[in-house]
């Protein structure tokens, strides 16, 4: 084939790679907001959590953002690198956040009834202790378990 | 009101700090004032075979260690370590790849080395960060 044949050909683009250092860097600033709120609003940012907690308000939101989120960074990604994301990736940043939340969601009732039960004094300050913990915990999870599964399958995909 | 016990978070943040980052960059700069060098190494330099991602174990291992010793639910506990020990098995192995790169003659990047270990570093750091600001308001909280 001529040089100008190559030149005139359509270029095929390569699947997006991840990193999880892109993820990673998502987490570290998603982390200081959230530590930042924690410091400057002590009192009224844990109240926010709690009062949507108990109006079930919390569980779709956590689900809504983390999976805008995690298709806004993959997208960037592919943007970055120029290459067209891939649907392995698509199929794990759909379902992975939604189910991560959910798993979390979970836990956190476990560990909400676990304290109720317990013989702690200040037990609804303590609550709501647990649910601020677990609101932090699955953000980083929903945002760091989809990557790294991509991540992993890509590796698997290369050396099998 | 502010007191002590509000900025404590903030000393267990230095605490974290000062050996994994300030401290071999200090031993650095120590070694080559000693034999009357000129050269500074900066910590793009003193760390782009991804060893940031090596100190980030350390740094997690830390978080993982406080958590445990606190009064949350069990579950809380077991996720909070998970992910923690998560974030620093994975800057580990930025070190580890890289190392076997270099060893194995692969074309290894320093410049990727170098970010990747510092993303992750920044994951782990904050997350110990939020880790220690929570184990604060819980420790709080258990006093009133």
């Amino acid at each position: 084939m001529s040089a100008p044949a190559v030149a005139l050909a359509p270029r095929q683009s390569r699947i997006v790679v991840v990193r999880l250092a892109d993820s990673a860097e998502a987490i570290g600033a998603l982390s200081l907001i959230y530590g930042a709120l924690l410091a400057i609003f002590p009192v009224s940012f844990p109240n926010l959590i709690v009062k949507s907690w108990e109006r079930g308000e919390l569980l779709p939101v956590l689900m809504l953002f983390t999976f805008l989120l995690d298709t806004g960074l993959y997208l960037r990604i592919a943007q970055r690198l120029s290459a067209k994301p891939g649907m392995m990736a698509a199929a794990c940043l759909g379902s992975l956040p939604l189910l991560v939340v959910g798993g979390a969601s979970f836990i956190q009732q476990k560990a909400v009834k676990y304290t109720l039960t317990s013989e702690w004094p200040n037990l609804h300050a303590r609550v709501g202790e647990e649910i601020l913990a677990h609101t932090y915990l699955a953000l980083v999870a929903a945002v760091f378990l989809p990557f790294l599964a991509i991540r992993l399958l890509q590796q698997f995909k290369n050396t099998v | 009101m502010t007191n002590w016990n509000s900025v404590k978070w903030l000393l267990y943040l230095a605490l974290y700090l000062i050996p994994v980052f300030l401290l071999p960059w200090a031993v650095s700069r120590s070694w080559v004032h000693q034999r009357g060098g000129t050269v500074r190494y900066s910590p793009k330099q003193l760390f782009e075979r991804g060893e940031l991602g090596l100190l980030s174990l350390v740094l997690a291992c830390g978080g993982i260690w406080h958590v445990l010793g606190s009064t949350y639910a069990p579950h809380t506990i077991a996720v909070a370590s998970v992910l923690l020990a998560m974030g620093g098995i994975m800057a580990m192995t930025v070190w580890v790849e890289t190392f076997c790169r270099q060893r194995s003659g692969t074309d290894w990047h320093p410049r990727r080395a170098w970010r990747d270990s510092r993303s992750l570093a920044l994951f782990v750091f904050s997350m110990a960060a939020v880790v220690e600001i929570l184990l604060d308001r819980l420790s709080r909280v258990g006093a009133q």
